[in-house]
């Protein structure tokens, strides 16, 4: 069978049964416009450079979170569960449940980012323009590829009920560390020392990259540095699993 | 269609399968009975390509079991059965039939298998025999050669599985069917041929009646002259023909054929 199709129909499952959650669906989709609401809106509604600035900061928020959660407590969840036993009985390769996986974290982090987005334009005076938002859409897409793996890491390393504190935790300490929820100039000292390391910081500097121009290829580094180790590790854990579960 | 030959596997010092061979042929409906740990899913999970073997050859439709396009033909419902909570049965019947090139009519599998009426109902809030139910109309889906049933009937009451007995034994007619049981009525009930295992071997092969010819004793009981009189022998013509020979007065006789569950119980020393 088709690979694309197998992959478009394993993702619309996987959607179906996530657009009729609302108890994963509201918080994932509006969690990091509410935050954005809470903690920046304030300082971003009457001027410009800040609305843009925050705006991208808390889209990064929108994708890190997806890419986290979507992977990271999905796997841990599910690899043990029946339906999955049932999928791998199925002819499709793995790659079909991966797409399908990447796919449908591509939904959700689209959504995540579209409301903080249009909650900004709604309520700020931001003035990205399209072509910048088109640069900004292609910045998360390579930008959120480290954290795709580190959600893997955590779903092939930690239970899954552990995945969902370790998730929580991760996402919300390397939030606040990276500077996505305030400008990193008003983190405490020994915080900014340590922000320039973390992949938050540097996808939030390859998306601020758009709006000020200024050179990013720190901030690619870091995260292709990001994406070979946690890359690694994923792999690691998968084959661990495979072997666990499967050999 | 299927055949493992001289096939073993480990779980570090655990022996699961210790040089198993099964062949499942076309149109046969072959039931694997054995003792819990027997190494019945193991062997199941082998021959459809879920685990790999330490060694000994696995053949499916004449290829290796691990590739996708092997389980083309292959049909199979896990020991345990769970569902996305959200999705309609419906939704599932038709996702799992999407897999293969000439898939059974949805309609037509929800109907044979019950589900009709519960079409529009979301899988969360099945019934464990409904959900069952589902779980081997997946089976069947997509309109496979084989289709390999892991204990299809585990955890459900009485009544629920004689329905399921009947529906597989009548959707069964143009697939082969390899099937786990800890059952012996359902192996008799649906089976064309049984293999019984134990400690990763085959002990038998063979029919129902061939098992219950070779391994199963018959009872026989009367009334004496000193009461009621019960034993439990393999020849009874001969017994009878000798309490007759011998003038020994009786009423009542009666010879209790052999079990399948006797057959069963001698072929694997008592093990249940």
């Amino acid at each position: 069978m088709n690979a694309l199709l197998l992959t478009r129909a394993h993702a619309r499952i996987a959607l179906l049964d996530l657009f009729r959650s609302p108890g994963y669906m509201v918080p994932t989709v509006a969690f990091p416009a509410l935050f954005y609401a809470l903690f920046d809106l304030q300082y971003a509604r009457t001027q410009a450079s800040v609305a843009d600035a925050t705006t991208l900061a808390f889209v990064a928020f929108a994708v890190t979170g997806v890419c986290l959660y979507q992977f990271g407590v999905g796997i841990a969840a599910e690899r043990g569960r029946p339906w999955e036993r049932y999928l791998r009985t199925l002819p499709a390769a793995v790659t079909v449940r991966f797409g399908a996986r990447i796919a449908t974290a591509l939904v959700f982090a689209v959504l995540a980012a579209g409301c903080v987005a249009g909650f900004s334009r709604v309520t700020t005076p931001i003035d990205l323009n399209a072509l910048q938002w088109v640069r900004v859409s292609l910045c998360v897409l390579a930008g959120g590829v480290p954290f795709v793996l580190i959600g893997m890491t955590i779903g092939y390393w930690v239970s899954a009920r552990a995945a969902v504190p370790v998730a929580t935790a991760i996402n919300l300490l390397l939030a606040y560390a990276g500077g996505l929820w305030m400008p990193p100039h008003f983190l405490p000292a020994f915080v900014q020392h340590v922000s320039p390391y973390l992949p938050t910081r540097q996808l939030a500097d390859l998306l601020w990259s758009v709006w000020t121009g200024a050179a990013a290829s720190h901030a690619l580094a870091g995260l292709a540095i990001y994406t070979a180790v946690f890359g690694a590790i994923a792999a690691i854990g998968y084959r661990r699993d495979e072997r666990k579960r499967y050999a | 269609m299927l055949s493992l030959k001289d096939v073993r596997k480990s779980y570090g010092a655990t022996r699961a399968l210790d040089g198993m061979s099964l062949q499942v042929d076309s149109g046969e409906i072959v039931a694997v009975l054995g003792p819990n740990g027997a190494g019945k899913t193991t062997a199941i999970e082998i021959a459809i390509g879920l685990r790999a073997p330490d060694a000994g050859e696995v053949r499916l439709f004449d290829r290796s079991p691990r590739s996708p396009q092997t389980r083309l033909r292959l049909g199979v419902t896990p020991q345990e059965s769970g569902f996305p909570d959200a999705l309609s049965v419906e939704e599932i019947v038709r996702f799992g039939a999407s897999h293969y090139p000439h898939p059974a009519d949805a309609a037509d599998v929800m109907k044979a298998f019950g589900l009709e009426a519960l079409s529009q109902r979301r899988a969360g809030t099945l019934s464990g025999g409904e959900s069952r139910r589902l779980a081997v109309a997946l089976a069947f889906a997509g309109n496979p050669d084989l289709v390999v049933l892991d204990e299809p009937t585990t955890g459900l009451d009485v009544e629920s599985r004689r329905r399921l007995w009947d529906v597989v034994r009548d959707y069964a007619a143009g697939h082969s069917v390899l099937f786990t049981t800890h059952y012996l009525e359902e192996a008799q009930a649906l089976a064309t041929r049984v293999v019984v295992v134990d400690a990763g071997r085959v002990l038998f092969d063979g029919s129902t009646g061939d098992m219950r010819r070779r391994f199963g004793v018959r009872r026989v009981s009367y009334v004496g002259r000193e009461g009621q009189v019960a034993i439990t022998i393999d020849d009874t013509d001969e017994y009878v023909r000798t309490l007759v020979r011998d003038g020994v007065a009786f009423s009542n006789l009666e010879i209790v054929p052999p079990t399948l569950e006797e057959a069963f119980l001698t072929v694997t020393g008592g093990r249940k």
